[in-house]
């Protein structure tokens, strides 16, 4: 069971209450595999017998696309963005997350809100704002946080998609010489999410190591995690003035309905 | 928490609140007039319009999918974009700043939707402190009867359904107005509002903001050249071919 917490006042309308499903986060910048790390999550719990959800940053029915047309324009500014960053978030707490975890469901999320803090955080966001403002959050059952450093990260971003405009800084940062404010970028954005680690207890993985290296790390964390969820009964919500009729009272069918031999 | 200090900025923010049927946005529109018509540069900002967020909101409001949080959290977004893109250029430039609602608005709104006050407080203190904010005050039944007379279609957040106070829009729009009534004298006097007799006069009315305003506006940025329509006077032209908005933004405002 998984008894929902908040980092701050919890959203109006949701109920103190323990919830059957487990809350796994994956944290870590840009290009350091965390995608490849959930696919092979998802395919192996699911093997096991769990049933999974993923969930990511845009996701939401919401406000997912509006964050995308908003930042293909111009007139963007980072308390706007992460207003926006906050509504996707939340519609996904309050729309997926929470229903998952309340149907039983190991919920597996591709970022959280340290990646949306962290990022403000470097762009000029006032900390203690940002953090207040994501004070509505679930605290998760289990936070990963893949960790890794420049010199590691460099190949793996060039082997995949590239640098990535926003994932570069170049929204803010000066010239446009996309290599450079590559690293500049990545070095502030590192010791921030540093800080939050320490902060909310992120569970470390040395993410400079082979794939299968880190995926035995998050299986052996996980596991843990989601021992005893096969035992645990089915919290069905049954009225204490609403009892279930006993076996013996239910009427027996008519005669009649018997299947003809 | 309060809101951004505004003494760095050379121009001036007036904003109105009130519930709906309080009649602010007939007395904003009047004393709006009045300024272009001294010349002064007007900028005029509307709640909920921003262009980069609102198709998100309408989104979430048709498909009535806005929980307390996210209806608070995207009209943060949109107050944001708007006081980054708009109201605070416009201070910095030296102009006048209007605002139908502000972020008075959603500390009753989303108060009233469960949403917790201090958190409120916090998430807004981005926005610039307003140099003057009016409140009309109206009791709550004299503003139900505006708006309720010929029975309006009421729209689902705006009646307030979404916290099934009552199955009846009418009935729900009576009670959440009159919550939002309650929250807002309690933020009149925490930040205080200048309360305005809603019930008196619509020129009465207009007289006391106007007095109210007049000293704000020593040294303020004027336009020199008169508007558009002097400018055609001047010129012997009709402006026949210039576009609605654009005879509205040079002289009548």
């Amino acid at each position: 069971m998984t008894q929902l917490r908040f980092y701050g006042d919890p959203p109006p309308g949701i109920a103190d209450e323990s919830l059957p499903g487990r809350l796994v986060v994956v944290e870590g910048t840009d290009g350091v595999g965390r995608s490849t790390q959930i696919a092979l999550l998802k395919e192996w719990l699911e093997a096991s017998g769990y049933a999974v959800l993923n969930t990511g940053l845009r996701r939401s029915s919401l406000a997912g696309r509006g964050i995308e047309r908003a930042k293909l324009g111009h007139t963007l500014d980072p308390i706007t963005l992460n207003l926006f960053y906050a509504t996707d978030f939340c519609d996904r707490m309050e729309h997926v997350i929470i229903p998952g975890l309340r149907a039983g469901m190991v919920v597996l999320t591709d970022r959280y809100v340290f990646s949306i803090i962290a990022r403000a955080v470097v762009r000029g966001v006032n900390q203690r704002w940002i953090e207040d403002v994501f004070g509505f959050a679930l605290v998760p059952d289990i936070i990963f946080y893949l960790d890794i450093d420049v010199d590691h990260l460099l190949p793996r971003v060039l082997s995949s998609t590239g640098f990535d405009y926003w994932e570069s800084g170049q929204d803010f940062l000066r010239g446009h010489d996309l290599f450079k404010n590559f690293i500049r970028y990545q070095s502030r954005l590192l010791p921030q999410f540093q800080r939050l680690a320490e902060k909310h207890d992120f569970n470390v993985i040395d993410a400079r190591r082979g794939v299968l290296d880190i995926f035995a790390d998050l299986q052996s964390g996980i596991s843990d995690i989601v021992a005893g969820m096969m035992d645990e009964e089915p919290s069905i919500a049954v009225q204490e003035d609403d009892e279930l009729l006993p076996m013996a009272e239910i009427p027996a069918l008519p005669a009649s309905n018997t299947p003809m031999k | 928490m309060g809101l951004r200090r505004n003494d760095r900025f050379p121009g001036r923010l007036f904003i109105v609140e009130g519930i709906d049927g309080s009649g602010k946005s007939t007395q904003l529109d009047l004393l709006h007039k009045w300024l272009v018509s001294l010349g002064y540069l007007v900028v005029f900002s509307e709640w909920n319009s921003s262009p980069i967020v609102k198709s998100t909101t309408s989104r979430g409001k048709k498909r009535h999918s806005l929980t307390p949080m996210t209806f608070s959290l995207i009209h943060a977004a949109d107050f944001a974009s708007r006081t980054n893109a708009q109201i605070i250029p416009a201070l910095e430039a030296g102009a006048i700043v209007l605002a139908d609602r502000y972020a008075y608005t959603a500390f009753a709104r989303d108060a009233v939707r469960g949403v917790s006050r201090d958190w409120l407080r916090h998430l807004y203190s981005f926005a610039v402190k307003p140099h003057i904010a009016f409140y009309f005050d109206v009791p709550l039944d004299e503003s139900l009867r505006r708006i309720l007379t010929g029975r309006p279609e009421l729209k689902y957040y705006e009646a307030g359904l979404d916290l099934a106070l009552s199955d009846d829009p009418y009935e729900s729009f009576r009670l959440f107005q009159g919550k939002i009534h309650d929250e807002y004298d309690q933020i009149v006097r925490e930040f205080n509002l200048v309360r305005i007799d809603a019930t008196e006069n619509l020129i009465r009315q207009q007289q006391v903001v106007r007095e109210i305003v007049a000293p704000h506006l020593n040294g303020l940025m004027r336009d020199g050249n008169g508007g558009l329509q002097t400018a055609l006077q001047e010129a012997n032209l009709k402006g026949r071919y210039l576009s609605q908005g654009a005879q509205r933004g040079g002289a009548t405002g």
